[in-house]
């Protein structure tokens, strides 16, 4: 086979990449019993445009591969019908092909065999004769078929040019070109309030300079939608495989189970897009693992015996709020009972090592790693809540930003300095009159509840003179508590851009960045779980500075000695303590001898045992079954690490794109410190 | 400093403090539309200054900070030191016409930045 043109063999890729989550969609919905009636036409032309590609590129067996199922397809569209129960192999056929796409060379001889097979069954129509043509040519199977004429004589052409040129007339754009638009943008936003800050203060402007200034702010105003508009993606982009992720995981623990997305086209951030992928699967596979009961016991409890769970997307003004809802058993009542003395189920739940403590007594434990994804939604500069009743289910609600760049604050002051909360956990602004005080501790009375109430310059340290008589004071929800903070007095709503405060700040805590306002001032904006943290009575985790527990052991699986090392270094140097392994197999040795290991870093492609039997392997021994496993590999495709996550890997990271930072940020919300 | 690490030099400018974080670290103030830590040289080097006034702004790779120094000396050309310290901090020393030049490693001062703890 000829090595094909770089930048053509991505681009087939990614082609292909879509059609087969296209397919799998209509595979899917064909095997669910919903699917429409152009569903097997279109999983023809799908399975003929791969196959037409690879032909091209000279990539035989995913050509062969996707002929084979082509071919199926083929039978059951002359036939006017396709038995729910053949969705099952071409589900593995189009697996397959994904796996061939990301990896090149993989013999799928049995599915070969398989399909061929089920394409000379006979079906209710009567077997068409078509079925057995061994055309190795795409042209020939076209113009073979009369009804291939049906759509335009497009099957005839499996170019990737013709496509793109009359279907969706796009630009591929690097996606770090339009992060540095958005910077710009949001930079002229900001001078521009500058300017007007600095204009206020001016005498007396001539008219058209007035006029021509109201213009330039709604052109900059326009300027910036658009450039945010072209930051968002549908959530569409990472829902579009999770169907088949919940079926697969379902099938593989043997639930049953519905998964329904709504709000699929609700658009966000992409970079808020990227990372929410990883969270997503970890809640629904929590749903399907340990929220939905096997379908006898749900017999048994008066429910249907087909769980459902389900994904939505909401857009909330400058927010979007996204649900994954399940009708499984919900949590136990004594977390229930345990919520109610402690505050919130969001913070019993989210406690590091609560649920797995369950998990061992009762197995009824919920929330595996959800004070990861309430901590992934907090570096968001969003809020995260759990809901759930006994017997009847369980909601995660996340509220994310809409767009990461600008973000909606509300500012406040206090010892002559600005700070600023996301606005999306700002309950209510209050004037603090008159506060009791329990248990040592200021509370008020807000709406009928007593919440504590707590002074932001006491929160973070710094010193200043003791607030006024009935101060202003902030209402802050997060994580299902709430509290009051008290200020000097409310600047009000901006949306500000926020600004990290770059690597070497990234260890002071507490913080989303800061942003840069129009009188030239700092405002520092707050993480309002780190203010509603630091009020926890002593015994309670302790100061959110903490850092690293102490020598937190990890345990690294990598066969190459530099990569080995290296991040062997990067570890240590953050403060672990850190064993190496050189393959699964010596890595599952190493666990055996030494209990206190606290998560494990593996690579995928290892002699002896790889980095998905590992996984596999820890979760499957009841010691180690909710032991963080973090893949780090050179294998990035979506496939890849779903394969990786479906083993019950925690994190996936990919070895191109390392970012130490990124690791250290993913090992120490994974050890929970 | 070795000056291939010397962005600029400004007067200190307007710092807000950030509570919580290490004692070297003055605050942030804004630079040309970003965020700049300003760090305390005198404190990293154990020899705390009395009111800095200047800002040396300083950058290693993609990692960017400014330095709050007593006072810009000189720019000019020095030999390789020729004095090794036994401060992590520094390249070396070297004697230029009697008095003790201490040359700045910012990468491995960033690295120390990177790691310490609020």
């Amino acid at each position: 086979m000829s090595t094909p043109d770089a930048d053509l063999t991505r681009a087939f890729r990614d082609e292909a990449t879509d059609r087969l989550d296209q397919m799998d969609a209509a595979l899917l919905a064909i095997e669910s019993g919903k699917a429409g009636a152009q569903a097997v036409t279109e999983l023809f032309r799908h399975a003929h445009t791969i196959k037409g590609a690879a032909g091209m590129l000279g990539l035989d067996d995913i050509r062969v591969l996707a002929h084979a199922v082509e071919d199926v397809l083929a039978v059951m569209r002359d036939a006017g019908t396709f038995p729910a129960d053949f969705a099952d192999p071409l589900l593995r056929a189009t697996g397959a092909l994904r796996a061939q796409v990301s990896d090149g060379h993989i013999p799928a001889d049995d599915l070969l065999r398989e399909l061929a097979a089920i394409r000379e069954k006979p079906l209710d129509a009567g077997p068409p004769g078509t079925g057995g043509h061994p055309v190795e040519d795409l042209r020939d199977t076209a113009i073979a078929r009369p009804q291939a004429g049906q759509h335009g004589g497009e099957p005839q052409v499996p170019s990737q040019v013709s496509r793109a040129g009359t279907e969706q007339r796009s630009l591929r754009i690097p996606a770090g070109k339009i992060d540095h638009l958005l910077d710009i943008v949001g930079e002229a936003v900001q001078e521009r309030r500058r300017l007007a800050h600095s204009l206020g203060a001016a005498p007396e402007l001539p008219r058209d300079v007035i006029e021509a200034l109201g213009a330039e702010e709604r052109t900059l105003e326009e300027l910036k939608d658009a450039a945010v508009q072209m930051r968002t993606m549908p959530l569409d982009v990472i829902a579009g495989p999770l169907p088949r992720a919940v079926r697969d995981i379902a099938r593989a623990v043997g639930k049953d189970v519905e998964f329904a997305v709504t709000g699929a086209d609700t658009e966000l951030d992409r970079v808020i897009l990227e990372s929410l992928s990883e969270p997503l699967v970890h809640l629904l596979r929590n749903a399907v693992v340990h929220g939905m009961e096997p379908p006898a016991e749900r017999e048994q409890a008066g429910k249907s015996p087909r769980g459902r769970i389900e994904l939505r997307a909401v857009p909330r003004g400058s927010l979007v709020e996204i649900v994954v809802a399940d009708d499984g058993r919900g949590v136990s009542p004594d977390v229930v009972e345990d919520a109610r003395r402690e505050g919130s189920l969001t913070e019993v739940l989210t406690r590091p090592g609560y649920s797995t403590a369950k998990e061992v007594t009762s197995l009824a434990g919920r929330g595996v790693g959800l004070d990861a994804v309430k901590t992934y939604a907090q570096s968001m500069g969003g809020t995260f809540e759990i809901r759930s009743e006994p017997g009847k289910g369980m909601e995660v609600r996340l509220l994310l930003p809409l767009a990461l760049a600008l973000l909606e604050v509300l500012l406040f002051e206090r010892g002559g300095a600005v700070y600023g909360v996301p606005l999306a956990s700002v309950e209510e602004t209050v004037t603090v009159a008159e506060t009791v005080t329990l248990e040592g501790r200021h509370a008020m009375n807000v709406r009928g509840r007593a919440l504590p109430v707590v002074d932001i310059a006491a929160v973070l340290g710094v010193t200043a003179a003791p607030p006024r008589e009935r101060p202003p004071a902030l209402v802050i929800s997060a994580g299902g508590r709430k509290i009051v903070v008290v200020c000097d007095s409310l600047v009000g709503k901006e949306e500000v851009v926020v600004k990290p405060l770059g690597s070497l700040l990234a260890r002071v805590e507490g913080y989303l960045g800061a942003a840069i306002l129009g009188d030239g001032r700092i405002a520092l904006l707050t993480e309002p779980a780190a203010l509603i943290r630091s009020k926890r009575p002593a015994g309670g985790p302790p100061a959110p500075a903490a850092g690293p527990a102490a020598a937190s052991r990890i345990l690294v699986a990598e066969d190459s000695f530099t990569v080995r090392e290296l991040q062997r270094s990067i570890l240590e140097a953050a403060g672990y303590s850190v064993l190496t392994a050189r393959d699964g197999r010596d890595a599952l040795r190493v666990l055996g001898t030494d209990a206190d290991i606290a998560l494990v870093v593996t690579d995928l492609e290892m002699p002896e045992l790889d980095g998905l039997g590992l996984t596999r392997a820890i979760r499957a021994d009841a010691a180690h079954a909710s032991l963080p496993v973090v893949i780090v590999t050179s294998r990035g495709s979506d496939d890849d690490q779903r394969r990786g996550i479906e083993a019950g890997a925690d994190a996936y990271m990919v070895k191109s794109s390392f970012d130490q930072q990124a690791m250290l940020a993913t090992v120490e919300r994974l050890i929970g410190r | 400093m070795p000056v291939e690490n010397v962005l600029e030099v400004a007067a200190i400018g307007k710092v807000t403090v950030l509570p919580g974080s290490p004692a070297e670290v003055l605050g942030v103030r804004s630079l040309r539309g970003q965020i700049l830590p300003v760090i305390d040289l005198g404190v990293l080097l154990g020899s705390p200054g009395v009111k800095p006034a200047r800002l040396l702004v300083a950058e290693a790779g993609d990692r960017k900070a400014g330095f709050a120094v007593d006072e810009v000396c000189d720019v000019g050309r020095l030999p390789d030191p020729t004095e090794e310290t036994d401060s992590g901090l520094l390249r070396g020393a070297l004697l230029d016409g009697g008095d003790l030049v201490g040359v700045i490693d910012v990468p491995a001062v960033f690295d120390v930045l990177e790691r310490a703890q609020g």
